[in-house]
């Protein structure tokens, strides 16, 4: 296998902790008269003020924000983004960034802002990400004009995260992602065809049960609610028949991403100015190992998610047993899997007996994607590593009702994956 | 010495037309970089020379292409899967691997690794590899299932 670089990480200049979340619906925006026609200003303007609001602060307090978007250029029609949306939260004349990293993006989001206060530059920094995963611009109209992002133009706009000298040229790398996690924990661990195809279709169940009962996410109607309705009283059988077909060597309907509109932000600021904002915990953001794999390379996932937990860890000595939520992004479902054993949080080799079981939904003791993830939640795909922070932020508040995880989270781990491929290891944890 | 400003994918594409298939070795630690690059990510040596690879590999992963993962432009290599290779001079890559189908895809599953070889392979407007099994074995016929009234 070929060699990877590491990379050691060094403590914070100054602790920097989450103070505020905000978070939109995850929705088709198109399919709905009431939400037909938002746009980029309101989606992530709804976020920036439900995240300062969450803070205690206003648009005067922040001093600088990131912007996130995986495919500004095709979905609004922007090459400068951020300065699209700042003047509809407020930030006019403020400074701000844009940046890109596919379905990385949201999770590299909070890197970014901890690592512009953690430098000393800024106290206050808001990041926002917006995705119009399926209501792309119509270029020469208002912005509220908005079109299908159909499937044809959507594969076609996946090659833009493949590299030009050679991947997209081989062919393969841009194909073999979907399976690739589930070809290789089959082998490595000897499951039967069987074994991998319930693993897969349960760690839907337990996230689409998960996904019921959160107001923001996308598809909320339990898989066991569909099943009685087509006439199956048993949901396994449902999950394997007609209705939810085999779309890639492993992955059936229920393991496939459903991409659709949204946006979300936080605000950070130095943990120890926390308490001027907000009578809230902060939420002490400990570290983030980033690795980036290019898709030529095997296994990108598996060996990129294993070298950004490697940093982790080894930065804040934090051990896989204290974590207490796990949140990965699965636009393949099969990443709970992988991400849930190479941060140590599921054992290895073992981890799909947890899903079968139904120990990850919110009500088990092993909670993983809480708010339903990318196939139930939705994938707004830049948005959806804030929304995963903004959900383990929430879960850690205790704030999300009768969804809340039964042992209060205390240290969570957020995993981070995309743009062909980007990897990231977040672990929060509730300062006292 | 240190790096030099020189086209590498032209040169690579280039010699694939000529029936070549080009790699970058590292003069300092010996590392080769399959496809080539400018310099060498196992040290972080720029110095470099071009080698001809034997095209020799050894398959030891695949997965069959899919509704969502077949694509018309890749129809001119049927029939395929999508797998990943260890070549002898050092490089794993992502590659096509051509001669499975459905019909002998558990043979070559229950005979993994198996050992493949490089293929150049004409597109419209360039060439890229492939990998051929070296030895296609013949497939189980699939066993009709009756037809239901
Ligand atoms: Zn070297």
């Amino acid at each position: 296998m070929n060699p990877m670089n590491q990379t050691t990480l060094h403590p914070y200049s100054r602790s920097v902790s989450i103070i505020g979340v905000g978070c939109t619906p995850f929705m088709y925006t198109l399919d709905n008269p009431e939400t037909a026609g938002l746009t980029e200003g309101e989606l992530f303007g709804y976020a920036a003020y439900k995240a300062m609001e969450d803070a205690g602060i206003g648009p005067k307090d922040v001093d600088y924000f990131f912007h996130g978007q995986a495919t500004p250029f095709n979905g609004s029609n922007y090459i400068t983004p951020n300065m699209q949306v700042s003047e509809w939260f407020g930030m006019r004349g403020k400074g701000s960034i844009h940046h890109s990293e596919a379905c990385c993006t949201g999770y590299l989001a909070l890197e970014q802002a901890v690592n512009a206060v953690a430098s000393g530059k800024y106290n206050v920094v808001l990041s926002g990400c917006v995705e119009f995963g399926d209501a792309i611009a119509d270029p020469d109209k208002p912005a509220h004009f908005r079109k299908k992002f159909d499937d044809q133009l959507f594969q076609e706009s996946l090659k833009w995260i493949y590299d030009r000298a050679y991947t997209r040229a081989m062919m393969c790398g841009p194909n073999l992602h979907q399976d690739d996690g589930a070809a290789w924990y089959q082998a490595e661990y000897g499951l039967t065809d069987e074994e991998m195809d319930e693993t897969l279709i349960s760690i839907g169940l337990n996230s689409r049960k998960s996904a019921s009962k959160n107001p923001l996410a996308l598809a909320r109607k339990t898989y066991e609610e569909l099943a009685k309705e087509n006439g199956y009283d048993d949901v396994m059988e449902y999950m394997k028949s007609f209705f939810n077909p085999k779309m890639t060597g492993y992955l059936r309907a229920s393991g496939l991403e459903l991409k659709c509109d949204g946006a979300a932000a936080l605000i950070v600021c130095p943990t120890e100015m926390a308490s001027q904002f907000t009578d809230k915990k902060p939420i002490e953001v400990l570290g983030i190992g980033n690795a980036t794999r290019e898709a030529n390379q095997p296994h990108v996932e598996l060996l990129g998610t294993r070298e950004a937990v490697r940093q982790v860890y080894e930065l804040t000595g934090v051990k896989p047993e204290e974590i207490d939520l796990l949140m990965a992004n699965d636009f393949f479902i099969t990443s709970q899997l992988i991400a849930a054993e190479e941060t140590g949080y599921l054992p290895r080799g073992e981890g799909w007996k947890y899903f079968i079981e139904g120990r990850t939904s919110y009500d088990g003791d092993k909670p993983i994607n809480t708010n339903g993830g990318r196939c139930s939640f939705g994938h707004a795909h830049a948005a959806s590593g804030l929304a995963d922070i903004y959900e383990a932020v929430m879960q850690m508040r205790g704030a999300c009702g009768e969804r809340n995880v039964k042992k209060l989270p205390k240290t969570s781990m957020i995993r981070g994956f995309g743009g062909a491929q980007n990897l990231a290891a977040i672990i929060l944890r509730t300062k006292e | 010495m240190g790096v030099k400003l020189e086209k590498i994918v032209k040169t690579y594409y280039d010699k694939l037309a000529e029936g070549k298939i080009m790699a970058r070795k590292c003069k300092d630690c010996g590392a080769v970089e399959w496809p080539p690059l400018l310099g060498c990510n196992t040290c972080g040596s720029t110095e470099m020379e071009w080698i001809e690879i034997s095209g020799k590999a050894t398959l030891v992963q695949f997965v069959m292409p899919s509704p969502i993962t077949r694509k018309p432009e890749m129809d001119f290599i049927k029939p395929y899967a999508l797998g990943v290779v260890d070549l002898p001079e050092g490089p794993s890559v992502n590659v096509m691997v051509r001669g499975i189908d459905r019909k002998n895809k558990d043979i070559v599953r229950e005979q993994m690794p198996v050992a493949c070889h490089a293929t150049i392979v004409e597109k419209e407007d360039y060439h890229t590899v492939i990998f051929d099994l070296d030895v296609v074995p013949e497939g189980k016929k699939r066993e009709r299932k009756p037809k239901a009234e």
